[in-house]
């Protein structure tokens, strides 16, 4: 890993993916220090508005996480989750922004590996695709 | 919006060295004492001792703290520990925000510089969140103190029984005409070979008789809405076509029916008639007419049954009912069902007729079985030689990669039973022996010594193509003996499949119905398989026996009342706290659009026509905020997890 | 690989025959792992050997297989089912006795019983000869003890030195035995194990009718293998002799003070349990009391000592069987002796002695280490 280290914000669902990282951690997996995790009880929650606002606000990348589908602790909340990302990364895309910054994954709550891999998956294609460009002078 | 000028006490925690040997502890207390807000910041051992709780506690009084940031391990581990110590302070437990900085940074971060640098992020982003954290009051709701128990095998029985000893009132449905369940069929028990029936039927009779429970037979639960301490239940009563008020139970339409079906109850091995009790003990013992096969319901004529009836219980009339039942608290006891061996062609199951299953060859057994419980040939010749074959279909990625737990033990019955009864050589053909219970290593001694010979050997193959003459006539059972390396033909006269258990037929749309999840086997998941066993996600929904996964009958009767237990305790609290982060809409801007109302996924968001807005129903609302990201005017705010809150957050973890 | 079918039949023998524990053994491995065997580059595996038994499949008969084990019941000791592995090992050796296929030299062993009474094919009219000029009390039911000296003590040239020795510690403290002659007969022990059962049987109750007839009430014996099948295999109930293995009854006498042990033994000694004593019979302290009440002796434990000492290799019929060099155990525990700084290994059973002082000669330790039965050294240190 060379240069800065990007900033990517994660929203977690609760039940799944936040437990899968709790998972990850005290199976001591390692895995690329940018990602900064919150918290939210579902991944529905997810307004596809905090996804903008963190590209606007210079994020390099978004990571949303739910429960596998059909897994939903509130039944099928991840099924509007994934309609919700759809839409920010198709405004995303009208904005001139990638769309391939934003990023949903399901992992189940017992799969701290997955949890990992897709951590360094995304940061290695984030790394890849450089800093944003909204932290470009012009638009700071 | 901030009401208070925050004082924000931010602790670091060195979880030992779980944390401080990675992030410098001291350094990331430094960093958060110069954030806005913050009045003070320290770092310490252990948070979660009470040392450190009366840390937050004393900082709270004594510096005037209104805000607290714990950085240590993960919410789901100790967010409750320190909302207690704020609360013991006498500060609202919501006015709490906790940063991860053990599983999410310490743990799985290569570099102490960059993990030192992820942890001050993380602390800044709680200490901007908890600036815009709101006071909750959880609120309570009154419990109903009925349960529902559905399922009436042994499991469901005995929830019920524990249940109902306590004075509640307990509605056991069970979809089949009478209660009883796997166990009612079985002959013998593991490993102190008492019979089945002597102790399942005085339990079959308790549950009948018991005034407390309202036995639902022939029913299914069709839907249940609401919420834990309240929910509803409705239950579809399938027609039986005999007035159970009426029925005396003579038998005598079963003597008169000549209609003749397969007896599902013996697995296929017997006929039954038409109007019929599944077996003879059957609680209740109000017979059921079979619609499919009654001569009357498919040409119009007979009515034997009904011209013989001298309590005149018979009636062709009735009709399916539904009804709704009132609940506090809810059991799941659907059991399981027998794997399928014709699936797995290399055991000949439906190929060659001396080879059954292990249910089949229960009912055997059973002196109420097909053959008296006589093990007999399909001939009539008594077998002299036998195999049993383990972990058919369990072990097995083809099949279902688990192992089922009780094949080993009842295989070992079997061969005992073969012994006893017949005299027969047993082979036994295993992977592993797996008898952990009480008694049951000593059973598989017994049976070892009782001349049962084992071989450690996944079954190649049964077939019946003999080679020399000694296999003539036979089916010959093909298997590497691992332990001596040698590779055996076992020429038997029957074979018995020890298959494993699969999560009962429907168990899906029960999952669905109550709104619990299963694993990739199809049994329903605990909260925590260990320290929540018989608890589930779902608040009120309880899990016992099998549907959770194969086990004995002694592992069943404990998670029965383990289930129970826990359903008393909820019930009994009379009253139960809701969760406090759920949805409330701001009426000024709500629009009256309802879209929050189409996709709240527990109708818990009615519309008010006469305002044109829409209200949350907060005893419903479970806070998974999906309405609040759907708004299109935002005028839907979750509480504890407000636009405001996850925003600053994030604002927070990207400075 | 094999193809085969179990022949469950001949299962069925071995239980009859006396391996009743057959079915239970559960093929954990633990004895062939426990089994010294694995000390030297041997195939002999007895769970390997139990599992072809238990299905009747050929192998288990063979000469290295079935013959390999001396029976030391270090297996046995730890087995977790507590299956009785030596009555399966005599009940399957005594099936291949009926069809004649046993070893060469075993059969030769066999045949000098029937013959000679004893296993060594010696003449038993010459029973009494290690006597020599020792006069030696012939037991006619006056005296309190009947020394039963063990054919090997009575015939081997080495091993006579046991025999005489007890009779001068004996006679030196004044004790009153006597021994019965040529009429005695062998004890059976081996050719029990052998799987001859039936001549052990008539031994057995050829050597209860004489001992009957002589009045013999209380045994010592010379040897632990006469001591252990008197009084664990020999028929009835209540035994109406008392057996005691020479070393108890030293000991004894050591502790009532009739024994004076003044001559001093400047030398580093260790002792090596016999199986038979220890394992089998559970006397480990004997012998020790003896040894370290020598003036001048430093006694000093071998690595494996008491329940896990290491067999000799002469049990089970063994030590009539040619063993290869590199599989000899006697070896390795000269080796074990000499590791732990000895200058005398000391032993109380004839079959350790002639297989201990074999390896020392063979492996060149002769300058180095001596091998002594226990009944010699206190021979030394009693100044006989």
């Amino acid at each position: 890993m060379s240069g800065k280290r990007k900033k990517i914000v994660a929203f977690l669902c609760n039940w799944c993916t936040y437990t899968a990282a709790d998972l990850a951690g005290t199976s001591r997996l390692k895995y690329e220090p940018d990602i900064r995790i919150l918290r939210v009880m579902c991944s529905s929650r997810v307004d596809p508005v905090f996804i903008l606002k963190a590209l606007m606000d210079g994020a390099d990348g978004v990571l949303v996480g739910g429960c596998e589908l059909g897994d939903c602790h509130y039944q099928r909340g991840n099924y509007y989750a994934r309609r919700k990302v759809a839409v920010a990364k198709k405004i995303a895309a009208d904005m001139g922004l990638d769309p391939e910054r934003i990023r949903l994954s399901w992992i189940s709550a017992s799969d701290g590996p997955r949890f990992a891999e897709v951590v360094n998956e995304f940061t290695r294609e984030i790394e890849e695709k450089g800093d944003t460009p909204v932290k470009h002078e012009a638009y700071v | 919006m901030i009401r208070e000028i925050p004082r924000v006490g931010v602790y670091v925690c060195h979880c030992g060295a779980n944390i401080a040997a990675k992030v410098d502890v001291e350094e990331v207390a430094r960093f958060a004492s110069k954030l806005d807000f913050v009045e003070s910041a320290r770092d310490y051992k252990f948070m979660c001792s009470d040392p450190g709780q009366q840390l937050v506690v004393d900082d709270i009084r004594e510096k005037g703290l209104n805000r607290i940031v714990v950085a240590s391990c993960s919410p789901r581990m100790h967010e409750k520990t320190f909302r207690k110590a704020c609360q013991k302070a006498g500060l609202n437990p919501y006015y709490f925000q906790m940063a991860c900085i053990r599983e999410h940074d310490a743990w799985v971060t290569e570099d102490p510089g960059e993990a030192t640098d992820k942890a001050k992020e993380l602390v800044q982003g709680a200490v901007s969140r908890v600036l815009h954290h709101e006071s909750l009051v959880p609120r309570t709701v009154d419990i109903n103190p009925n349960v529902l128990v559905i399922g009436g095998g042994i499991a469901g029985m005995q929830a019920a029984l524990t249940i109902a000893d306590a004075g509640k009132t307990v509605y056991l449905v069970e979809r089949e005409p009478c209660i009883g369940g796997n166990m009612a069929k079985f002959d013998k028990t593991f490993p102190t070979l008492d019979c089945a029936a002597c102790i399942l039927t005085p339990k079959m009779v308790a549950v009948g008789q018991h005034e407390n429970i309202e036995l639902l037979t022939y029913s299914e639960v069709v839907d249940v809405e609401g919420f834990v301490g309240n929910f509803k239940a409705t239950v579809r009563k399938k027609p039986r076509y005999v007035d159970m008020d009426k029925c005396t139970g003579c038998g005598v339409c079963n003597e008169k029916c000549p209609a003749k079906a397969i007896s599902e109850f013996d697995q296929g091995l017997s006929k039954r008639k038409a109007i019929y009790s599944p077996f003879p003990q059957a609680v209740p013992n109000t017979p059921v007419i079979d619609r499919d096969m009654c001569i009357y319901f498919k040409k119009g004529k007979c009515r034997a049954c009904e011209k013989f009836c001298e309590a005149d219980a018979i009636d062709f009339d009735q009709q399916e009912e539904k009804i709704t039942l009132d609940v506090g608290a809810i059991i799941v006891a659907t059991g399981f069902k027998p794997f399928d061996p014709s699936v797995a062609e290399r055991y000949g199951y439906g190929k060659y007729p001396e080879v059954y299953t292990s249910l089949e060859f229960e009912r055997v057994n059973n002196a109420t079985g097909p053959t008296e419980g006589q093990i007999r040939l399909k001939d009539g010749r008594v077998p002299e030689t036998m195999a049993i074959i383990h972990c058919v279909g369990s072990r097995d990625k083809n099949h279902n990669a688990y192992c089922s737990r009780v094949c080993c033990m009842y295989s070992m019955k079997y061969a005992h039973l073969i012994r006893e009864k017949t005299g027969a050589n047993v082979y036994e053909f295993y992977i592993d022996i797996r008898s952990p219970g009480k008694g049951y290593e000593e059973f598989y001694n017994r049976v070892q010594s009782e001349g049962v010979q084992f071989i450690r050997g996944n079954v190649a193959g049964v077939t019946d193509k003999a080679i020399g003459e000694d296999e003539k006539g036979k089916l010959i059972v093909l298997a590497e003996d691992s332990l001596s390396g040698r590779f055996l033909r076992v020429p038997v006269d029957a074979v018995v499949l020890s298959v494993g258990l699969e999560a009962a037929e429907g168990a899906e749309a029960v999952a669905r119905m109550v709104g619990i999840s299963q694993d990739q086997d199809g049994w329903f998941n605990e909260l925590h398989p260990k320290l929540a066993p018989q608890a589930t996600p779902s608040d009120g929904i309880f899990l016992a026996g099998c549907c959770q996964g194969p086990k004995d009958i002694p592992d069943t009767v404990s998670t029965a009342n383990g289930a129970a237990a826990e359903a008393l305790s909820l019930i009994m609290r009379e009253k139960v706290e809701v969760e406090a982060a759920v949805s409330s809409i701001d009426a000024e801007r709500c629009m009256g659009c309802r879209q929050c109302e189409t996709i709240c996924m527990f109708d818990a968001i009615e519309y008010d026509s006469a305002l044109n807005v829409c209200v949350v129903n907060e005893a419903i609302c479970k806070g998974c905020g999906l309405c609040a990201s759907t708004c299109p005017n935002k005028a839907i705010g979750v509480r504890h997890f407000g636009n405001e809150q996850i925003l600053s957050e994030m604002e927070g973890v990207m400075l | 690989m094999e193809t085969c079918s179990p022949f469950i039949e001949v299962n069925e023998a071995i239980r009859e025959m006396g391996g009743e524990d057959l079915n239970n053994c559960m093929q954990c491995g633990l004895c062939t792992g426990s089994c010294p065997w694995r000390l030297v580059d041997g195939d002999f595996s007895v769970r390997q050997m139990i599992r072809l038994a238990q299905l009747g499949l050929e192998g288990y008969e063979s000469d290295d297989v079935l013959y390999g084990c001396t029976t030391c019941g270090v297996c046995v000791q730890r087995c977790p089912r507590e299956v009785a592995i030596i009555d399966i090992m005599r009940s399957v050796r005594s099936m291949i006795m009926e069809t004649g296929a046993i070893p060469k030299p075993l059969q030769a062993v066999v045949g000098s019983i029937h013959s000679n009474r004893n296993p060594w094919g010696e003449d038993a009219e010459k029973r009494v000869a290690w006597q020599k000029e020792l006069e030696v009390p012939v037991f006619d039911g006056t005296q309190e003890y009947f020394l039963f000296v063990c054919c090997t003590s009575a015939y081997d040239r080495r091993s006579q030195q046991i025999a005489r020795s007890m009779v001068k510690i004996l006679r030196a403290v004044g004790v009153s035995f006597g021994i019965i002659g040529n009429e005695e007969s062998c004890c059976g022990e081996s050719v029990r194990k052998i799987g001859a059962e039936e001549a052990f049987q008539t031994l057995a109750a050829k050597n209860l009718g004489l001992w009957g007839e002589k009045g013999v009430q209380k045994i010592i014996t010379t040897s632990p293998h006469c001591f252990y099948t008197i009084r664990e295999e020999y028929p009835g109930e209540d035994s109406p002799v008392q057996v005691q293995h020479y070393t108890q009854v030293l000991a004894s006498l050591l502790a009532e003070g009739r024994i004076a042990l003044e001559e001093p033994i400047e030398a580093m000694v260790t002792y090596h349990d016999p199986c038979y004593l220890g394992r089998h019979s559970g006397v480990y302290d004997p012998p020790r009391s003896l040894l370290t009440s020598i003036p001048g002796v430093e006694f000093v434990e071998m690595d494996r000592n008491r329940e896990n000492s290491l067999c000799c290799g002469g049990g089970g019929g063994r030590v009539w069987m040619e063993t290869k060099a590199e599989q000899r155990f006697s070896d390795l525990r000269i080796q074990e002796a000499l590791d732990a700084g000895a200058r005398i290994l000391a032993t109380a059973c004839p079959y350790c002695i002639t297989m201990l002082e074999d390896s020392r000669k063979t492996t060149g330790a002769e300058d180095k280490i001596e091998v002594l039965d226990v009944s010699e050294i206190v021979v030394r240190a009693m100044g006989l």
